[in-house]
């Protein structure tokens, strides 16, 4: 099968990819000359600190995000005809594309001590942690939960009123059923996605009260020089996302993005009404306000010295360099995946197709710097990694942004497979032709999508660049993370500020070079 | 006798747009509304329920206006083509709430649920889910419901329009059984002049947001008069 092999190799160097690092990973908890105690969790108080602390954060992170996002969606959703509600809730896409380390900078400017609103005396730690993870998580909940109210027959709406059901008969018997469905599988995702944080933990995490295993990990490696504890480290992490990837898979299906302007009919109070946009403003604010505030600080920041500095341009071209790289090479293996599995789906075989498509999201389950901790250690002993930074560093990337393509990509994929794929055998439009003619048309809006998004995804990534990168090989992320080392804050924020506007627009010129202005019909 | 007398609506400011109807229904009747699509039928009947608010006229029932009570205070229960029952409540829950929406019923009242589900035809269906049943058999939990709550006017969307034929005439059957028993008042939007013959002694024809023509079903359709039913009827 001509479509098979393309796809088999991409599975063979995913595999590569994922099983080498973790083997070697095993293989070097197993050598002499590394303490049995290091591999006994139970019996290490600093490692069972880690755990603790990264459940415990992840929880509170994920709480904090998803209870409020109930509350916002739900008053999204009542107020369909909200003057700027489009702009409101592009707002809240803001943060999927806003690197983490921006984010944290942005945080800062508004809750530090010289923030407009300082949180107590010191935001490092468990708060400002929180703080970060909620301006990234509450507004994806927000849109992911949205959907789900929109989804809701206007008959629904309609035949409650008739009945005469009360605001909270509304809820039990109309909304929550259907908030039910999706509310497991947000609550694991944010919770994965606040457990693998790596940048917001590493800069606001205050010492080994506030560390992650991510973060222990890359400090086993980095500082304290003791690859056995990164390796029980990484191994701990690995079964934990095991764990909550199973439970995801188990428990329930992610409901998709799409936002319709449709309403409910439902006559409210002047109080609730009012409550609504009270719930809708403090959301927006708080995602927001960060931004605002870190613009404000970065225009009266150090700009000439900052853009002057010969490290910001070199930083700057290996971010580009990087983030292009790695979309190129994920979307390419994404679409000889997807390519295949939709090809599976369409002949009957729609379980092996689904494994595909679930092959190419392993690092949902495997995270990046366990990854990268394993090729740090495997590679380490035959060459001087840190001269490999940039394939490292790219294929990393690229495994990281698979899952994007093949969300954004897969179901294009799959129903132009199934509705067209007879007709192009029986025009024998295949290869070249297939793709100008019927696959460029009808997919390159998902396709800009897919490569915008893991193309900023990838640019702002600080966890492979940290563990791998120097002062030649920096990022502007990296860049960031060393001036804020060097206490650098004004420096850092106008740093922070081009990152952001690099990242929005090289997400605009992509999704708008490659995705075309206009929809296509299908 | 429900009258509708000079009921106003518009979707719009444009005077074009602007809808009015006047009819009447006997009580124990079902009246049947044809009408090409957009013409008005499903506004009149959103009207009748409260999910629109007209600008002008008014709805008596009885000679009693109800044009200005809430939607849960209007005497109206509502048959859409689906989406009538909650996919996750079983049979007898979707019935209960027709009742009250606390489900603190009474045991006469849990009785009375019973027996309407019996009277469709539904016992020993009660703990199944809507997803487990045929589209005929949703449509009788939704009349089940209609039983319960012993409101006098019953209005029907194109409620059997996804059923096939034998289903559809056994459904309009019973709708005027229901209707005729219990004494109500029908309105039942159909674009299959069968269901109208069927249904209904009469019918009205409703075309650009008016009651172009009402008279008895079979004459009506025979006739084909005004020219916009010949054309709605395809029979130039």
């Amino acid at each position: 099968m001509s479509r098979a092999l393309p796809a088999g190799l991409v599975l063979a160097v995913l595999a590569l990819l994922v099983l080498a690092p973790m083997a070697g990973l095993l293989q070097l908890s197993g050598l002499p000359g590394y303490e049995a105690a290091d591999l006994r969790f139970w019996d290490n108080a600093y490692l069972r600190r880690v755990l603790y602390f990264s459940i415990w954060q992840a929880l509170l992170s994920t709480l904090l995000s998803v209870l409020p996002a109930i509350l916002v969606a739900r008053a999204f959703a009542m107020r369909g005809q909200l003057p700027l509600r489009r702009l409101l809730l592009g707002l809240f896409a803001l943060p999927l594309v806003v690197p983490a380390v921006v984010a944290v900078m942005a945080v800062v400017s508004v809750y530090g001590s010289d923030g407009w609103l300082p949180l107590g005396r010191s935001l490092y730690g468990i708060n400002g942690i929180l703080l970060a993870h909620v301006f990234f998580n509450l507004p994806l909940a927000v849109r992911l939960l949205l959907p789900q109210w929109q989804a809701i027959p206007q008959h629904h709406w309609q035949l409650g009123e008739q009945l005469g059901m009360s605001t909270w008969q509304g809820w039990r018997f109309i909304e929550w059923p259907v908030l039910r469905e999706a509310l497991p599988g947000v609550l694991l995702l944010v919770f994965m996605l606040c457990l693998t944080s790596f940048a917001v933990v590493l800069t606001l995490g205050g010492g080994p009260r506030s560390t992650t295993l991510e973060v222990a990990i890359y400090q086993s490696l980095r500082f304290d020089f003791n690859p056995a504890r990164a390796v029980v480290l990484a191994l701990l992490q690995l079964g934990l996302c095991i764990l909550v990837a199973t439970l995801t898979l188990k428990l329930h299906r992610l409901p998709e993005v799409e936002i319709a302007e449709s309403a409910p009919v439902r006559p409210t109070s002047a109080l609730r009404k009012w409550l609504d946009l009270g719930l809708i403003l403090a959301a927006t604010l708080y995602v927001g306000l960060p931004l605002l505030s870190m613009l404000i600080d970065a225009l009266d920041g150090p700009i000439l010295k900052v853009i002057t500095d010969v490290r910001l341009w070199r930083a700057l071209t290996n971010t580009l360099l990087i983030g292009l790289s790695a979309a190129a090479v994920s979307v390419f293996a994404g679409w000889l995946l997807l390519r295949y599995s939709a090809g599976l789906a369409h002949c009957g075989r729609p379980t092996v197709a689904r494994l595909v498509d679930l092959a190419g999201s392993i690092v949902y389950v495997v995270p990046p710097l366990v990854i990268g901790t394993g090729m740090f250690v495997l590679l380490s002993s035959h060459v001087d990694v840190f001269d490999w930074v940039y394939p490292i560093v790219i294929a990393i990337n690229a495994l990281m942004g698979l899952p994007f393509v093949i969300r954004c990509l897969g179901p294009a994929m799959r129903r132009n497979h199934a509705r067209y794929h007879n007709l192009c055998l029986s025009l024998e439009l295949q290869g070249w032709n297939r793709f100008r003619y019927l696959e460029w048309p009808l997919l390159r809006q998902p396709l800009g999508l897919a490569i915008a998004l893991v193309t900023v995804l990838a640019m702002g990534d600080l966890g492979v660049i940290a563990l791998f990168g120097s002062t030649q090989t920096s990022t502007l992320a990296l860049l960031i993370y060393q001036q804020l080392g060097a206490y650098m804050i004004p420096q850092a924020t106008v740093t922070a500020l081009l990152l952001l506007l690099l990242c929005l627009g090289v997400f605009a010129l992509l999704e708008r070079l490659i995705g075309g202005a206009g929809n296509v019909a299908h | 006798m429900l009258r509708i007398e000079q009921l106003e609506f518009a979707y719009s400011s444009a005077e074009t747009a602007r809808m009015r109807f006047d009819l009447s229904i006997a009580d124990g009747e079902v009246l049947s509304l044809i009408g090409p699509s957009g013409s008005g039928k499903s506004t009149l009947l959103n009207l009748i329920a409260g999910f629109l608010d007209s600008s002008e006229g008014s709805i008596l029932l009885d000679d009693r206006p109800i044009q200005d009570l809430a939607v849960a205070q209007r005497p109206v229960s509502f048959v859409f083509q689906q989406h009538n029952l909650f996919p996750h409540l079983d049979l007898y829950t979707n019935v209960a709430l027709g009742v009250d929406p606390s489900l603190r019923l009474q045991p006469t009242q849990v009785e009375a649920v019973r027996a309407a589900l019996a009277r469709l035809g539904l016992d020993g269906l009660e703990r199944r889910k809507p997803g487990e049943l045929s589209g005929g058999q949703r449509q009788r939990v939704a009349l089940a419901r209609v039983l319960v709550r012993r409101r006098k006017i019953l209005l029907l969307d194109e409620a059997f329009a996804a059923l096939g034929p034998a289903q559809r005439m056994e459904l309009i059957e019973l709708v005027k059984e229901l209707v005729r028993e219990h004494d109500m008042v029908a309105l039942l939007v159909s674009h299959q002049p069968a269901d109208a013959l069927l249904a209904s002694a009469r019918t009205a024809f409703i075309c650009e947001g008016r009651v172009a023509a009402l008279g008895s079903t079979a004459q009506l359709l025979e006739q084909g008069d005004p020219p916009e039913l010949r054309e709605y009827l395809g029979s130039k």
